[in-house]
């Protein structure tokens, strides 16, 4: 059996940072494998676009310290040469074209071959535009640039904020599906801040929860799914009354709430089968079973923990 | 560093204010030498009639040479809103635009970055006060011809033409050095808020106190003059004189140099430890 430990591309050690008179992060020690899309998670002004400035060097942590890739955080701005960002909304200088900007932004690091800035451009569907002034671009175009500015410096680790904020449905999407292409293709650890967790339920293999300031939870989601103790499933049925009895007398579900189409109820996660095969044998019909999203549930466990 | 300055020169004159003191020198400068050629001629008959018999003056003594003096006289007051336009934006700019979240996330120090916002910051500086040299200078030989320079400086100095292209080749010199601090002024307001316009009316109050201070007449005023840098902000005058103060020059572009280090030192210290929230 392989015991080794994953390599951590990511790695924070009771990070704390005091503004003025809020604390916005209390000892967070936070562990983010490599080679995963790891899904940070947290109510607007949870902490985690502060914990993403600690780690990108845009403000310094009042207590602790953090490692990229195994080195230092006390090595100042070396120790982001492994890593990349888009932090919150994708600015950019506006008076400039996509190309010149990302030339500029390829000078600080050597990467400013027209060919690397190029191939990012057409892979962020922007090399057409690439002469015109950011400042024609629409928001789900600069959000596409700043992907492609954090991709420049041919990072091992990308740190995304919230990288669909402003987005249309569509454009959201293309941009879970440049994530999920850039981890497979390019092999590059991702680190996704979101506050939407269908979003995160998607596309990350890890995920960690943040709550005014304090990690609540980390892990693989896999395990964190099969240890949910219940989860919410809607059933739709024409047959109200008779499934309504039904669940009565089941002893797998609990809190059971009528819908205009059926019921709502909890039962827990690894008795879903049992319970459809059970109303199927009872001949009641069954439109749909829809599980509440499951990182929803989670989620909304640990928040009410927290408050407790 | 070359990359890194050069990234700065880019952004600075990719921005339109960055060209309106180049715009207004270019209009300003024939005004004023029109104006100057205009309004002089007939001063100038009557100071070569009564210069003539004591001196011989090679050329008309209300030259090219006389006319960018005169101009050397307001460049030092309004000059600095100009510098500071730009010098102000540096960081302010940055913070206001949001783009320090694409740029200082670079594994680029800090302090690399700060140097190359300085150094662009004084290129820019050194490019329009070059430029207001040839629009005044070059323009009013072009324009007014050369031969010798009065100067009236207690007394009248005459300075032969090679001479007095060269006291202004220092005079030049001294207005870089002092735009310079103005410069630095500039960008330690800038690197203390995020909107780009507090930079520019800090700047330009400090600079406006200064000059009242250091240029009313009020013997209460003696005291604290020495401590104020706009006190040495005229010592491009003594670039003509006969001879030139070289003591006096040195004290002051010491005392310039010595406020623009403190400007920057504490520009640097805050924008090493500033959290960058925008």
């Amino acid at each position: 059996m392989d015991t080794a430990l994953p390599t951590l591309a990511l790695e924070t050690f009771a990070v704390s940072k005091q503004f003025k008179t809020v604390k916005a992060l209390h000892q967070v020690s936070l562990q983010v494998p490599e080679g995963s899309i790891f899904g940070f998670l947290g109510p607007n002004g949870s902490g985690k676009s502060t914990l993403i400035r600690v780690l990108t060097g845009l403000i310094s942590p009042s207590e602790g310290h953090f490692n990229i890739f195994s080195e230092s955080s006390s090595r100042g701005y070396r120790v982001r040469r492994h890593i990349s960002a888009m932090v919150d909304r994708a600015d950019f200088y506006k008076n400039l074209s996509a190309n010149r900007n990302l030339h500029i932004l390829g000078r600080l690091t050597g990467h400013a071959q027209q060919d690397h800035i190029d191939y990012l451009l057409q892979l962020v569907g922007l090399y057409e535009r690439r002469h015109d002034k950011v400042k024609t671009y629409s928001q789900g175009m600069k959000q596409r640039l700043g992907l492609a500015q954090a991709l420049l410096p041919r990072p091992r680790a990308l740190i995304l904020d919230e990288p669909t904020t402003g987005l249309d449905p569509l454009g959201m999407r293309e941009v879970r599906n440049f994530i999920l292409r850039i981890a497979e293709e390019e092999r590059v650890t991702i680190f996704l801040s979101s506050h939407l967790l269908h979003e995160v339920e998607d596309i990350c293999t890890d995920i960690a929860l943040i709550f005014n300031g304090r990690l609540a939870a980390q892990g693989p989601l896999d395990i964190i799914f099969r240890n949910l103790d219940q989860v919410q499933v809607s059933l739709e049925t024409t047959a109200g009354e008779r499934l309504g009895s039904f669940l009565e007398k089941s002893e797998l579900v609990s809190d059971i709430q009528s819908t205009s189409r059926g019921y709502r109820l909890k039962v827990a996660y690894a008795d879903i089968p049992e319970l459809i095969t059970s109303i199927s044998a009872a001949d009641i019909p069954l439109f749909s079973v829809a599980q509440r999203n499951r990182l929803e549930e989670f989620f909304l466990n640990q928040a009410e923990t927290d408050q407790a | 560093m070359r990359q890194l300055v050069l990234n700065e020169l880019v952004k600075i004159y990719s921005l339109v204010r960055s060209y309106i003191g180049f715009a207004l020198i270019t209009i300003l400068m024939p005004l004023i030498l029109w104006g100057y050629g205009a309004g002089t001629n007939f001063t100038a008959q009557q100071m070569e009639e009564s210069l003539s018999s004591m001196f011989i003056i090679s050329g008309n003594p209300f030259n090219g040479y006389t006319a960018a003096y005169f101009i050397l006289n307001f460049f030092w007051v309004h000059v600095p809103f100009l510098i500071a336009l730009v010098g102000g934006d540096v960081f302010a700019g940055e913070e206001a635009n949001g783009t320090f979240r694409i740029y200082a996330i670079r594994p680029v120090s800090r302090l690399s970055i700060f140097l190359s916002k300085v150094i662009a910051t004084l290129i820019y500086t050194l490019s329009l006060i070059a430029y207001i040299a040839i629009m005044s200078l070059g323009l009013g030989i072009l324009w007014h011809g050369g031969g010798d320079m009065l100067v009236f400086q207690d007394g009248i100095l005459i300075l032969e033409g090679k001479e007095a292209f060269r006291r202004f080749i220092l005079a030049y010199g001294l207005s870089l050095m002092n735009m310079a601090l103005v410069g630095g002024i500039a960008i330690f307001f800038s690197s203390m808020v995020r909107n780009a316009v507090g930079p520019v009316i800090g700047t330009m109050a400090v600079v406006i106190l200064g000059v009242a201070v250091s240029t009313m007449p009020f013997e209460a005023f003696d005291s604290i003059r020495p401590y104020l840098f706009t006190t040495y902000f005229r010592n491009w005058e003594e670039a003509f004189f006969e001879p030139i103060p070289w003591g006096s020059l040195r004290l002051s572009i010491l005392n310039i140099m010595g406020f623009t280090s403190v400007f920057l030192a504490a520009s640097y210290l805050i924008f090493r430890r500033k959290d960058i929230l925008s």
